[in-house]
């Protein structure tokens, strides 16, 4: 009896604690939001208005000024050709580097682990100077290409994790049975690791919406991204509320849309290599 | 004889079609990795022996950026800086992380739900991160102060001032990054094994003694994972910085990233920030050896 009653007030304690901690969670993001429906008048009241009428002419005016929706647009540009490339050259990758064996497998492994912790500015001083000779400076397709720095490592070692899965009997019943190599890839590892690679085609893409740095350095105008036309509100942080907490808000929305319909994918992909 | 003679000859054709192929398959992942990683990190290695800032002049000094870096106490202050930024960081994401993971991990109904809209914040960018906390922490029109106000405790300037500058950009990256350690700690403890768990409720052991005698050692290898790639991220923090303080006031929040980002776009001192990535790269190297060096000790030291 009291062994229960101990239990029972522990998970009591438990809903309450993890109420409070969703409530952290939550209330910064719906408070922004808040601020975004509100007049400029009504966004800078102190002590802060609570019932009010929704206005949404900041969402108007941001489509409408500074380049946000060319950005936008840029943004989802690279996110696509960053996460197709991720995959098209680290799906083979990821096989040869589980099944097959070649000179230098070792130090190309551990090469993908180093280039994912250093620094981005290490990277992006040298790929500026070669990208102004080049003319890849401030594009779309320059931009998704220098993202492989962190994004293709990441990649290939989720996609290691989810082949490895993958029992090594069936590689070889497939080739005994005369499929080629591609053919493995193709007609057993795609099928049975297409959740593997959502996942990481998933994971891959927020990483690209969301990054900053290189964006900012290596983009000016034409290729400027969404985090960077966000970050462009920053001086402004004092006057314009409601311009700033629309950009972010419209900036968060694709990725919220990712989370609430790949939740399982995501936790999958974030917890592979660290459970395993 | 023949019957030998045949696979023999197939076999070492087949080796040698592997043997090729391979490449194939390896082979754009290490073109890409040498233009965006190889290639970088050659050119920053070599252009740190020499002084340029975007002119045409560039003059070989061999060690001497190296040298003005490693006896100027500003660059050891803001690596100072960098260091106090990831250890408040790290230690306050893990330890909320970790009690969140075994609170929820306890719950019955409605666990899933919590667990994904404890989520959220993971799939935010660092630089919309610093710009909520802009406004919630404004000083005098931010809501955390009103708060604080009405329920008469005492506010703060919080990026505003030399001493909670710091110590507020922990906070906002506790609020971003502690769902990526209580996702992780979450799935771990999931996949520990029941019977130990139930044997010492039987035998009468508190939750303490469970958690302190069978959790953490059976957890350890991932709480390793998530440290290592927590602390990798917090010694690169750039996003969350520059979108709230700049580094200010004064230098008190300028970190390792930052401070490059303004040596070379600000100062136009191209080499010299290319000199500090180099330093910062190898302090990079050389934690997380250590982290891995300890991580390889701790299971034969742990286990009866």
């Amino acid at each position: 009896m009291d062994f229960r009653k101990k239990r029972l007030i522990f998970t009591v304690i438990a809903y309450i604690l993890s109420i409070l901690a969703l409530i952290a969670t939550l209330f910064p993001i719906l408070w922004i939001f808040s601020i975004s429906i509100k007049t400029q008048r009504d966004a800078f009241s102190m002590p802060p208005v609570w019932i009010f009428k929704p206005v949404w002419s900041n969402y108007v005016k941001i489509w409408q000024t500074a380049g946000f929706a060319q950005a936008f647009q840029n943004s989802v540009i690279v996110t696509v050709i960053g996460v197709i490339l991720a995959l098209v050259v680290g799906i083979p990758a990821a096989y040869a580097l589980n099944r097959l064996s070649f000179r230098g497998k070792r130090f190309l492994t551990l090469w993908l682990l180093i280039a994912y912790m250093f620094p981005e500015f290490l990277f992006i001083i040298p790929m500026y100077i070669l990208y102004q000779h080049l003319g890849l400076y401030d594009t779309q397709i320059g931009l998704a290409l220098i993202y492989q720095v962190f994004v293709l490592p990441f990649a290939i070692w989720l996609l290691r994790g989810f082949f490895e899965d993958v029992p090594i009997e069936l590689d070889d019943a497939a080739r005994i049975d005369g499929c080629t190599r591609f053919q493995t890839l193709r007609l057993i590892y795609f099928p049975l690791t297409a959740p593997g690679i959502s996942a990481t085609a998933i994971l891959t893409a927020i990483w690209i919406w969301n990054e900053l740095t290189i964006a900012l350095a290596l983009t000016f105008d034409a290729a400027k991204t969404v985090t960077v036309a966000v970050a462009g509100f920053r001086g402004y942080a004092s006057i314009d509320w409601g311009g700033m907490t629309a950009a972010s808000i419209v900036s968060i929305i694709p990725m919220l849309i990712f989370a609430a319909f790949a939740q399982r994918y995501i936790v999958e992909g974030l917890t592979l290599g660290a459970v395993k | 004889m023949s019957i030998q003679a045949k696979p023999l000859a197939e076999s070492k054709h087949a080796s040698r079609q592997v043997f090729n192929s391979s490449w194939l398959y390896i082979g754009p992942a290490i073109i890409v990795m040498g233009i965006t990683s190889a290639y970088p990190v050659v050119y920053s290695i070599v252009m740190s022996f020499f002084n340029w800032d975007w002119g045409l002049k560039l003059d070989f000094v061999g060690l001497k950026n190296y040298v003005m870096y490693l006896t100027d106490p500003t660059f050891w202050r803001v690596l100072g800086h960098t260091i106090y930024f990831t250890v408040g960081a790290v230690t306050v994401e893990v330890l909320l992380g970790m009690a969140l993971a075994v609170i929820v991990n306890r719950l019955g109904y409605g666990m899933g739900i919590i667990r994904t809209l404890l989520m959220i914040p993971l799939m935010v960018s660092g630089i919309i991160v610093a710009l909520m906390w802009k406004i919630l922490l404004d000083p005098t029109l931010g809501i955390v102060n009103y708060f604080l106000r009405s329920l008469s405790l005492p506010t703060s300037a919080w990026f505003g001032s030399p001493s909670s500058a710091m110590p507020s950009i922990i906070l906002v990256d506790t609020w971003w990054q502690t769902a990526f350690v209580f996702i992780v700690l979450s799935a771990g403890l999931r996949s520990l094994p029941q019977e130990p768990f139930e044997a010492a409720e039987v035998d009468g052991a508190s939750g303490w003694q469970a958690f302190r005698y069978l959790t953490l050692p059976m957890l350890s290898p991932v709480l390793l994972t998530v440290l290592i790639f927590r602390t990798i991220d917090c010694l690169k923090v750039f996003a969350i910085i520059f979108g709230t303080t700049g580094g200010g006031p004064e230098i008190v929040t300028e970190v390792m990233q930052t401070l490059a980002y303004r040596t070379a776009f600000k100062f136009l001192f191209l080499s010299r920030s290319m000199t500090i990535m180099v330093i910062f790269s190898l302090i990079i190297l050389a934690i997380v050896m250590i982290y891995i060096r300890f991580g390889e000790r701790t299971p034969a030291k742990s286990s009866p």
